[in-house]
């Protein structure tokens, strides 16, 4: 009775939309039984992440004040007091970490199953757009969340387009609404991760699922069988009649399976690790802070750190682009020809290469050794075991040693800043006269501090220096001393 | 039919109770930031153990205990410094040595009222206020001989360093397997007469240097004899400490 009545209501709906073609040439279309493989689901799992992103990205700017004297302000009040403000700033974090990692995925996965080559070159085209646009994103909102990270990142992300010939002074001040960073910077911030690159996103995302559903799911690669251009539409076309089965009901239910354990991870991870919180207002006079991009920038933000400085115009101004344009040309290079990664050992072992490149940087960036800790001097203990048994001069030396900042960029013993070597076994390196020497007149990449140290303090230095060695290790002696002398 | 209504009430009653108990859950996930995380700016920082930890650990050790610098969790040389010469160190340092002005007003980066919670706090935490409430300690200020009686004091020093610190630092002050040497100029150089004071009251005792009523001697330093300590080992400060040349190189002060 009553579901005679729906069907009857459904019938009356169908008759005036025309929603049954739309549903059958779409969600019904056929895909190759191949296809529906675990592999299959990053795609869709990014696109479940995108429509996550903007759910709660519209819950966040009900709160969100995009003005520069507030904006840290209300997620202060979203992360302390509005309830559950913080779980919903958890969720817009891990969101858009999943989103970037699942992107990424995805893309790694149809560039080693040659899904990119014809007839599809133009569906991978537009993920290559619609990765930059995510990463876009990902900065931008990074920025909103306008704390000392914010503002530091995005004097980096301008600086370097800043090096830009010709156009850099006036691309900087496009962005930045001006010279400086200030309030113009935000809203104009806001504006691109609000309406511009969303949009961008949801048109590219439509133009990327037409074509697939045009040129078809990519088939799941045979070894030994690669694309011709000239007989591949007759074989998907064959391959769609033998065992073709439509993506509803049949194919989605590893996408949505998948789907579903990537919306669980991201409620579980906003959960347990709950979100980022704003480190400190972005206020240039407080010094006291290490600024770090989110993961996904972490490794050009190493990049730039261990790059000698005058390699990085070249950087910035030639290769970047010229990687961006080598992505997007790849399907025009690499039209035809195997798709299996069997049988393209040069692309898996490429893709091996970037991604250890890219994660090792990454690694790096966590730690970011190469900047000094500016505040270990005060804040960072000598370890007990050095100064017990030590003399008066020899504790005196260990004073100055944390007195003139040395412990900003040497540890002892693990502990403190790790731009030099570690001091907890210089004796056992250099003698006491390359010890003078070295705190003298600096060198490999050490300042010279003989302008800075008075000789009781490079003595007392010395002497300290001298007595970290391990227990049982021989200290360095001077070769043209006699033995034992 | 009321049986019926009735189970259907006790379920969502019982949906009700889980549903409350879920919220409630959800309140202390530990993704939950802790308001102890809210950033506090440097300068509004007032809780005294952030802030020994970020500015007084690095030399004087974790807690106040076992650094280069003095040991500060050490009751006897709190109550022998007391707060006013505390608040007068850290803010201003001390000229010579290795202790900064932490006063923003003397290029350090503390306010006035942060360095009166850092001295309340030491007091409070490691100074045991009644522990010296009966005895009578030495002033932190000593005296010293004036011309004509430095002589004197140095002689008598040198007899008192006979008594209570040749066991460690040897006759001459060279230092013994135990302790080091305290009459190496560059010691010296890098130690004010008053530290060299509040070494001498305070003494080590993580290191094993005794207080000045702790010595083996049986009887603690009188005030005299803590000041001519002092003097006698005053008097071997030399004029250009930390030179492998005793004396200044020859080409000082003859430049064109």
């Amino acid at each position: 009775m009553g579901s005679s009545r729906l069907r009857a209501a459904g019938d009356w709906l169908e008759q005036r939309l025309g929603l049954r073609p739309l549903f059958e040439g779409s969600a019904g279309h056929l895909v190759p039984s191949n296809a529906s493989s675990w592999w299959y689901v990053f795609g869709s799992a990014t696109l479940v992440c995108l429509v996550m992103q903007i759910a709660t990205g519209i819950c966040l700017a009900l709160v969100y004040v995009p003005s520069a004297d507030q904006a840290w302000e209300s997620l202060q009040h979203l992360d302390f007091e509005q309830p559950f403000g913080w779980y919903l700033r958890g969720l817009h974090y891990w969101g858009s970490n999943f989103m970037v990692a699942l992107m990424t995925l995805h893309m790694i996965q149809v560039f080693l199953f040659g899904a990119y080559k014809y007839p599809r070159e133009l569906t991978w085209l537009c993920g290559c757009l619609l990765f930059l646009c995510t990463l876009g994103l990902a900065f931008t909102g990074q920025v909103l969340r306008f704390d000392q990270n914010a503002y530091w990142g995005l004097g980096i992300g301008v600086s370097i387009m800043g090096r830009i010939p010709l156009l850099g002074e006036s691309l900087t001040s496009l962005v930045l609404g001006g010279p400086i960073l200030a309030a113009e910077t935000l809203t104009r911030f806001f504006s691109l991760h609000v309406f511009v690159l969303p949009g961008l996103v949801i048109t590219l995302v439509v133009l990327h699922l037409r074509m697939v559903l045009h040129n078809g799911i990519n088939e799941f690669p045979t070894r030994g069988r690669g694309v011709d251009p000239e007989t591949y539409d007759a074989e998907y076309a064959e391959l769609i009649e033998r065992t073709g089965e439509p993506f509803f009901p049949n194919a989605i239910h590893k996408d949505l399976l998948f789907s579903a354990v990537v919306i669980g991870s991201i409620l579980a991870c906003a959960a347990i690790f709950g979100p980022k919180l704003p480190n400190g207002p972005p206020d240039p006079t407080l010094i006291d802070t290490v600024p770090r991009p989110d993961f996904y920038f972490l490794a050009l933000f190493s990049v730039f750190a261990l790059l000698p400085p005058y390699m990085e115009t070249f950087l910035i101004v030639y290769v970047m682009p010229v990687v961006v344009l080598a992505l997007f040309a790849i399907p025009f290079v690499s039209r035809s020809g195997a798709k299996h990664p069997a049988d393209r050992p040069v692309a898996v072992a490429g893709v091996v290469l970037v991604m250890t490149t890219v994660m090792t940087l990454a690694v790096l960036g966590l730690s970011s050794d190469w900047s000094p800790h500016m505040d270990a001097w005060k804040s960072v203990a000598v370890p007990v075991e050095m100064v017990e048994g030590r003399s008066p001069l020899e504790l005196r030396g260990a004073a100055v040693l944390q007195a003139k900042q040395c412990r900003n960029c040497h540890a002892l013993d693990g502990s403190g800043g790790k731009r030099g070597p570690d001091l907890g076994d210089v004796a056992t390196r250099l003698t006491e006269d390359q010890l003078i020497r070295q705190v003298l007149q600096g060198g490999g990449n050490m300042p010279a501090y003989g302008k800075n140290l008075s000789p009781p303090e490079v003595a007392a230095l010395v002497a300290f220096l001298r007595t970290l060695s391990p227990a049982d290790a021989a200290i360095a002696q001077n070769s043209a001393d006699p033995l034992g002398g | 039919m009321s049986a019926a209504r009735e189970t259907r009430r006790s379920r969502f009653r019982a949906l009700l109770a889980v549903s409350v108990v879920v919220l409630s859950a959800c309140d202390s996930l530990p993704g939950k930031p802790d308001p102890a995380d809210r950033y506090v700016r440097p300068d509004a920082v007032m809780d005294f153990e952030t802030l020994f930890a970020a500015n007084c650990t690095g030399c004087h050790g974790e807690g106040g205990r076992q650094g280069p610098a003095p040991l500060l969790g050490d009751p006897l040389y709190l109550a022998y410094a007391g707060p006013r010469e505390l608040r007068r160190i850290v803010s201003d340092g001390v000229p010579g040595t290795s202790m900064p002005a932490f006063l923003d007003e003397k290029g350090g980066t503390l306010r006035a009222a942060q360095i009166d919670a850092l001295v309340a706090g030491m007091q409070a935490s490691w100074g045991m206020a009644g522990r010296f409430a009966g005895r009578r300690l030495p002033p932190y200020r000593g005296t010293r001989g004036g011309d004509a009686g430095l002589a004197y004091a140095r002689a008598r020093g040198r007899a008192s360093f006979q008594i209570f610190c040749a066991k460690c630092h040897a006759a001459q002050g060279g230092g013994t397997p135990k302790a080091g040497s305290v009459f190496e100029p560059s010691f010296l150089a890098l130690v004010s007469d008053q530290g060299l004071r509040t070494a001498v009251v305070a003494g080590r005792p993580d290191l094993g240097m005794p207080a000045y009523y702790a010595h083996a001697v049986g009887r603690p330093m009188s005030d005299e004899e803590i000041a001519d300590v002092v003097t006698w080992m005053a008097a071997h400060r030399v004029e250009f400490p930390g030179r492998p040349f005793s004396q200044a190189a020859p080409f000082v002060g003859k430049e064109p």
